[in-house]
C-alpha cells in the first residue's frame, strides 16, 4: 500500500508548499515559519583535532542563509564533515566563532542550543531492539526536564516527524530488522521530532540505494519549504547537491573554495581544481546543472 | 498542563504500547523471579542445623505473633530490643530469613549497577568488577584485616570507601579530553589487576589462618551470619539508589545513542556518565559492604534480563531489580545447604563461588550463542 500513497502525499505535500508560496490563506503557516527563519554563521574559523598541529579547517565566513538549504560538498578529507561538527557546537574551534541567529553557540546552554539546532551524525548506532517509535521519542529530549513525562506537544511532535519523514508503517518495527535506508529515515525523523530552526545532517544520503537517497533528500527539502527549516548538509555526490540544494559550499583542503547557487558553482574548472575530475557540465539542464564525468584527473 | 498525559486516541495507544510491554516478557520474567525467591527462601528456612520439620518452620514464618507485632519489626528494622518469642519463630525470624533478605538486597544493587556501568561504558561486558570497584574495595578490606585491624567494626565502610576510590583512579586514567567508553574499561582493568596483585601480596602479611579466611570470604562473598544488622545497613542505601536508576532510565537509553548523538540532543554526556557512574558505585558498594565481593551477578543478570526484556532501561532495571534477587537467593540455597546435600558435611562455602559457577558457564553458553557479544 504505503509506497504509493505515501509518494503521492509527499509530493502534493510538496506541490502545496510551493504553489502556496506568495498565496494567502492556508499560506500563513508557511510564510511565518520563512519570517522566523534563522541563519547560521561561522566567523574567522580555525579548526582543528587535538591530534593535529595544523588547523584541519580555516574558514573566514561560512553562511547558511536562512530559510535555505545550503550543501557542503568536496572532495574526501577537504573538512565538511568537520566544518559541520563545529558550526553544530560539537567541535570547538581554536579560534572563531559560530553564531545561530546572531548569538554565539558556545555561549548557549547545551538544552537550549539542542532546541534551536539539530545534528544527525554520519554514523549512527541504536540499540538493536528499540522500536522506531521510541528511537523518535529521544528527539525530545532537549525539549524535557529530568522528571517530566511525554507531554501533549512531545507527542504531537513525534507524530509531525513521523509523518513528515513517511515512517508510519516503521514505527513498530525494532531498528535490528530495518534495512540501511529505512534506518537513516527512522534517524532523520528523530532530529526532526527536535523541532529545531537549524538542522544540520551529515552525508545522509551516503551508503543509500537510489530510492532512499531520494527519499531523504525529498523530506529535507519539504522540511524546508513547508516549515522554512535553514538547512546544512555534507553531500558525497555534487550532482545530487546541486539538483536540490539552494545554494553550495565547495571545500578543498580546509577552505571554501567557491559558495552560491550551485548554477554558478558548478563549473568544469570546479571539477578540475577541487575534485580532480575532468568533466562536462551542462548548466542549462532544467533541473540544475548536470554532470557528466570523463575520466579522474591526476593529482 | 501541556506535560500532563491527556488521554486522546494518539496517547491511549502509547499507553496501551507500554501496558502491552509490560504485560508481556517483563512481566513474566518478574514473577518467575518472585516465585524463585519465595521458593528459595522457603528452602532457606525450612533447614538447617537448627531441625524442625517443613511445617514448623513455615509456621513460624507466619506466625502472626511475630508478622503483626510492631514491636518485632521494630527491633528488626531498626534494631531495637526484640520481643518475647518461641525458639523457633527467633531462628526463622532471626537468622534464616534475614540471610534471605541481605540476599536479595545484594542481588538487585549488583545487577542495577551492572546493569548502568553497561550503560555507561556501552559495553555489555561491563561490570562493577571490570570497572576496579571490586578490587579496590577488596585490596581497603584486606588492608584493614590484616594491617589496620582496630578498623575491623568500619568493614563496610571501607568497602565502599574502597570501591569509590578504585573507581575515581579509573575516570583519572581514562581522563582525556573526556572520556571513553574503552578507555574507562581498559583503565579499569589496569586498576584492578595492580588492585589484585597487591591483595595477593598482602596474604604473606597475615598474621594467622583466620584472618586469612575470613579475607577470602570477603573477597569472594559471602552471606554466612548475616542477619538485620546487615539489612538495616544496606536497605537505605539501596532503596535510594534503586529510585535514583528508574528515575535515570532515560538519561540511560539517551546514552545508548553514542556519545555524538547524546550531545547533539543537548546531553552534557561527561556529567551524565559521571553522575550515573556515581548511582552505579553506590549500588555496589551497599552489596559489597555487607557480602562482600560477589561476583558475576552484576554481568550476568543484566545481560539475562536484556535477552528477555530488550535494552530499554526502564524495563531493564525494573527486571534487575527482580531478577537479580531471584539469582543471588537461588545461588545462596546452594551455597548454605549444597554440600550437606552433595557430600553431608554441614560446611557453607561462600556464595561467590556458587555465582562464579553458575555464571562463567551461562556466560560461556552466551557466547556461543551470540555473534556480537559486546556491543550493547
Amino acid at each position: 500500500m504505503s509506497e504509493h500513497e505515501r509518494f503521492e502525499r509527499e509530493s502534493n505535500g510538496r506541490s502545496n508548499g510551493e504553489s502556496n508560496a506568495g498565496d494567502t490563506a492556508t499560506d500563513a503557516d508557511a510564510s511565518a515559519a520563512h519570517g522566523s527563519a534563522v541563519e547560521l554563521r561561522g566567523e574567522d574559523l580555525e579548526i582543528g583535532y587535538p591530534s593535529t598541529d595544523e588547523p584541519v579547517v580555516e574558514c573566514e565566513t561560512v553562511l547558511l542563509p536562512a530559510g535555505e538549504v545550503t550543501a557542503l560538498v568536496g572532495p574526501n578529507g577537504s573538512g565538511k564533515s568537520t566544518l559541520l561538527k563545529s558550526m553544530a557546537n560539537q567541535l570547538a574551534p581554536d579560534c572563531g566563532q559560530v553564531r545561530l541567529d546572531g548569538e554565539q553557540v558556545q555561549s548557549l546552554e547545551s538544552k537550549e542550543l539542542a532546541r534551536r539546532l539539530g545534528l544527525l551524525s554520519q554514523e549512527n548506532e541504536s540499540p538493536a531492539s528499540l522500536t522506531v517509535e521510541d528511537l523518535i521519542y529521544h528527539g525530545r529530549y532537549p525539549h524535557r526536564g529530568f522528571f517530566e513525562s511525554v507531554g501533549d506537544e512531545d507527542q504531537a511532535a513525534v507524530e509531525r516527524a513521523i509523518d513528515l519523514a513517511g515512517v508510519e508503517d516503521l514505527r513498530e518495527k525494532e531498528m535490528k530488522n530495518l534495512s540501511g535506508g529505512q534506518k537513516q529515515l527512522a534517524w532523520i525523523a528523530m532530529v526532526l521530532a527536535q523541532e529545531t530552526d537549524v538542522l544540520l545532517l551529515d552525508e545522509p544520503t551516503t551508503y543509500l540505494d537510489l530510492h532512499h537517497q531520494l527519499r531523504v533528500m525529498e523530506v529535507v527539502r519539504t522540511l524546508n519549504r513547508e516549515q522554512g527549516v535553514t538547512v546544512g548538509i555534507v553531500l558525497h555526490d555534487i550532482g545530487q547537491a546541486a539538483r536540490f540544494a539552494d545554494n553550495l559550499v565547495a571545500m578543498k583542503d580546509g577552505e571554501p573554495y567557491d559558495w552560491g547557487p550551485p548554477r554558478d558553482v558548478v563549473t568544469e574548472e570546479l571539477l578540475s581544481e577541487v575534485f580532480h575530475v575532468d568533466a562536462s557540465v551542462d548548466s542549462e539542464s532544467p533541473t540544475g546543472p548536470h554532470i557528466a564525468p570523463h575520466r579522474a584527473l591526476d593529482d | 498542563m501541556s506535560n500532563s498525559a491527556v488521554p486522546g486516541a494518539e496517547s491511549t495507544s502509547r499507553v496501551q504500547q507500554w501496558l502491552a510491554g509490560v504485560d508481556g516478557a517483563l512481566l513474566s520474567l518478574c514473577l518467575g523471579s518472585v516465585l524463585v525467591v519465595v521458593a528459595g527462601g522457603l528452602v532457606q528456612v525450612s533447614f538447617g542445623t537448627y531441625s524442625m520439620t517443613v511445617v514448623e518452620a513455615w509456621q513460624a514464618v507466619v506466625n502472626p505473633n511475630v508478622l503483626l507485632n510492631l514491636q518485632a519489626w521494630e527491633a528488626f528494622v531498626f534494631g531495637a530490643d526484640l520481643p518475647e518469642m518461641n525458639q523457633r519463630s527467633l531462628i526463622v525470624w532471626n537468622i534464616r530469613l534475614p540471610r534471605v533478605f541481605v540476599a536479595m538486597l545484594v542481588g538487585m544493587n549488583l545487577a542495577v549497577s551492572g546493569a548502568i556501568f553497561q550503560a555507561v561504558t556501552r559495553n555489555e561486558l561491563a561490570s562493577p568488577f571490570i570497572l576496579g570497584v571490586s578490587s579496590g574495595a577488596g585490596l581497603l578490606i584486606l588492608l584493614t584485616l590484616v594491617v589496620f585491624s582496630g578498623l575491623s567494626a568500619f568493614l563496610p565502610l571501607v568497602a565502599a570507601l574502597g570501591g569509590a576510590i578504585a573507581f575515581l583512579i579509573v575516570y583519572a586514567i581514562a581522563w582525556k579530553n573526556g572520556t571513553s567508553p574503552v578507555r574507562l574499561v581498559l583503565a579499569g582493568v589496569i586498576v584492578g589487576t595492580i588492585f589484585q596483585s597487591l591483595q595477593t601480596g598482602l596474604f604473606f602479611f597475615a598474621g594467622d589462618i583466620g584472618v586469612v579466611q575470613s579475607a577470602i570470604a570477603w573477597t569472594t562473598g559471602s552471606l554466612t551470619g548475616t542477619d538485620w544488622e546487615q539489612v538495616r545497613m544496606a536497605l537505605p542505601w539501596t532503596a535510594l539508589a534503586m529510585l535514583l536508576s528508574l528515575v535515570s532510565s532515560r538519561q540511560l537509553n539517551v546514552l545508548l545513542l553514542g556519545e555524538s548523538t547524546a550531545r547533539a540532543l543537548g546531553m552534557s554526556v561527561e556529567r551524565v556518565r559521571f553522575a550515573l557512574s556515581g548511582i552505579a558505585v553506590l549500588a555496589a558498594a551497599a552489596s559489597i559492604a555487607v557480602a562482600g565481593i560477589v561476583s558475576f551477578v552484576g554481568l550476568i543478570v543484566p545481560h539475562l534480563v536484556r535477552n528477555i526484556v530488550g535494552s530499554e532501561y526502564k524495563k531493564l532495571v525494573v527486571g534487575c531489580l527482580f531478577a537479580g534477587p531471584a539469582l543471588m537467593v537461588a545461588a545462596d540455597v546452594g551455597a548454605r545447604l549444597g554440600l550437606q546435600v552433595l557430600v553431608g558435611a554441614s560446611t557453607q562455602i561462600p556464595v561467590g563461588i556458587v555465582t562464579g559457577l553458575i555464571g562463567g558457564p551461562y556466560f560461556l553458553y552466551l557466547m556461543r550463542k551470540q555473534d556480537a557479544l559486546g556491543e550493547i
